[in-house]
């Protein structure tokens, strides 16, 4: 069914979730109550993890999806199997899949939400709120660029994990944010999303700024790696952050993750 | 041909040769006589601490390969296929995932050591009969148990949502880049302890492969002398698997290796097995942090990819198979 047939239809009222980011889209936009079944890894707002669930990103459970009988249900291109959305489909069942992967898509993402679900107009405003304020980002980094007046943006290096050390890569969210921020990933030119960086490479590049999201006993683990990286001017400056995860989820609260990159940048 | 004296000093140089080269190798060539802070810094604290590591491991299990496979008398066997290193893994990945870090950047290793000797432990209770080891029994046991771990394991993936498990899988794929000088002198010790004790059995493994029977009238009592071969194997794999995880091929494929050339004393195959393991997982290491800067490859990866078209040519060129 093409979007626009569910848009003339009657607005759904069981809705199923396959992926975090897109639950936490159908809380924002009040469909709350709507919604009858999520993945294992919905975890947010609170609301999401009373609903009932249907298994994880790339193996959630057919039975449980058909036996709560939804009238429609939301996966993601890059999270969920291909073939489980063709078997929905082959039985019937509404789909509606998203292909937002970059911060610019995430408008977009939220409207065909909204248009799905019949709460347009709500949609709208959420995304253009999210557009301006991107916008705003942009101009911050202008401005941040211009204050190095060496004509070098400050180079920046997002860490997701500390040993073995993974970093934010090309093609991330992550990486967008800091781009858009106007300083440069020193993992740019990696040629994997999540890499494995080479430990001497961040000695010699000497990022600026060191942002380390925050997961389970982090503070630890990466105490070991900042003790190796002293030299590097992020570590010699104390310009080295812990983040929320936000930004690892292309949502509502992705916004509030640049937000939180910017106002370290401030520091700068 | 060479005669095997030449060889062997070869084979002793090798190691030192590719050690020098990989100091100056990586994402950046460095020259160590005009080496500016960072380059020594580098030099230093990061690329000689990790080569060490990857000496000391592939030193492990080459020679632990050899032993194993002497005494098991399979051509199949490896370190990794006495549940070791699953049961490492799974001491190593409850740790991640419950955050611990009682003794620092010590924890992980330390758990999966702990792990190693106990799963070691287990094999060899289930492998005793009759007041010794049986090598069908220890071997069959290891599968049994290396299944059983990494089912266990497996199932904490599956029902965790936790990130940090997903990060213990990274870990067990080996890593050797957070190599710091701090673990290297329990490394020497353990790996150290492990090859003495295997040398020093070399004979009475010659003499196992043989038969028990003929081990025996040989003066060699085969029980007690496959106990102290396996507990140095244990070491070996214990020491080797909290030094930098698991790496594939080199316990399994460079005794193998070694026989071509040299034969299957192993008075001469358990130090040369060490020496060209050592090797072979620096020279790997060398191309996993060189070929794509500034990323970094899985080492496994790259011995199991350079060293496996080797083996599998002198499989066709060679005429000698056996243990």
């Amino acid at each position: 069914m093409s979007l626009a047939a569910i848009a003339c239809a009657e607005a759904p009222q069981r809705i199923i979730s396959l992926a975090p980011n897109i639950t936490e889209v159908l809380f924002a936009l009040g469909a709350e109550d709507r919604v009858v079944g999520v993945s294992s890894f919905c975890d947010y707002p609170e609301g999401a993890q009373q609903k009932p669930k249907v298994g994880g990103l790339s193996n959630p459970s057919l039975e449980a999806v058909v036996s709560l009988r939804p009238d429609l249900v939301f996966l993601t291109k890059d999270g969920n199997p291909k073939a489980f959305e063709e078997r929905l489909r082959a039985m019937k069942i509404n789909t509606v899949v998203l292909t937002a992967r970059k911060i610019s898509d995430l408008p977009g993402g939220i409207r065909q939400v909204g248009t799905a679900i019949g709460a347009a107009e709500k949609a709208e405003r959420l995304a253009a709120d999210i557009e301006k304020r991107i916008r705003e980002y942009e101009e911050r980094g202008k401005k941040l660029r211009a204050l190095h007046k060496t004509s070098k943006k400050p180079k920046a290096l997002f860490i997701i994990w500390p040993e073995p050390l993974i970093v934010a890569g090309p093609g991330t969210t992550t990486h967008e944010a800091l781009t858009i921020l106007g300083t440069e990933n020193i993992a740019a030119t990696a040629s994997a999303a999540y890499p494995k960086y080479s430990i001497e490479e961040i000695l010699r590049r000497s990022p600026d700024v060191i942002f380390i999201g925050k997961g389970n006993g982090m503070d630890k683990v990466a105490d070991g790696l900042l003790q190796r990286l002293k030299s590097v001017s992020a570590v010699k400056n104390k310009k080295v952050y812990y983040v929320s995860d936000y930004l690892y989820r292309l949502g509502p609260r992705t916004i509030q993750g640049v937000d939180e990159l910017a106002g370290h940048l401030q520091e700068l | 041909m060479m005669g095997i004296n030449v060889k062997i000093w070869l084979i002793i140089f090798v190691p030192i040769v590719v050690f020098g080269v990989s100091l100056i190798a990586g994402p950046r060539m460095i020259n160590p006589f005009t080496a500016d802070d960072i380059s020594r810094e580098i030099l230093i604290s990061i690329r000689a601490p990790r080569s060490m590591v990857a000496l000391l491991m592939g030193m492990a299990l080459g020679a632990s390969g050899a032993v194993l496979q002497g005494i098991l008398k399979n051509p199949l066997a490896d370190p990794y296929i006495l549940g070791i290193s699953s049961g490492a893994s799974l001491a190593a990945a409850l740790g991640i995932m419950a955050g611990a870090a009682f003794v620092g950047t010590f924890t992980i290793p330390l758990l999966a050591f702990i792990g190693a000797l106990i799963t070691g432990s287990i094999v060899g209770i289930m492998g005793w009969k009759r007041g010794g080891l049986w090598p069908e029994r220890l071997l069959l046991a290891g599968v049994g148990l290396s299944f059983l771990f990494s089912a266990l394991l497996m199932l904490f993936m599956s029902i965790s949502n936790d990130e940090g498990l997903r990060k213990a899988m990274l870990w067990i794929f080996g890593d050797l880049s957070m190599s710091e000088w701090s673990k290297i002198p329990y490394g020497i010790i353990f790996v150290g302890i492990g090859i003495l004790i295997s040398l020093s059995r070399a004979k009475a493994l010659n003499a196992l492969i043989l038969g028990d029977e003929l081990a025996h009238s040989l003066g060699f009592s085969p029980h007690r002398e496959r106990f102290i071969l396996f507990v140095s194997v244990g070491l070996l794999t214990a020491a080797s698997v909290s030094l930098g995880g698991m790496i594939g091929f080199i316990g399994l494929l460079v005794p193998h290796i070694v026989r071509f050339f040299l034969g299957s004393d192993n008075r001469v195959l358990i130090p040369c097995s060490a020496l060209i393991g050592g090797a072979l997982l620096c020279i790997a290491d060398i191309i996993s942090k060189s070929v794509l800067p500034p990323m970094e490859l899985p080492a496994g990866i790259v011995t199991a990819i350079i060293g496996s078209p080797y083996f599998l040519y002198l499989l066709r060129r060679k005429n000698v198979l056996s243990i």
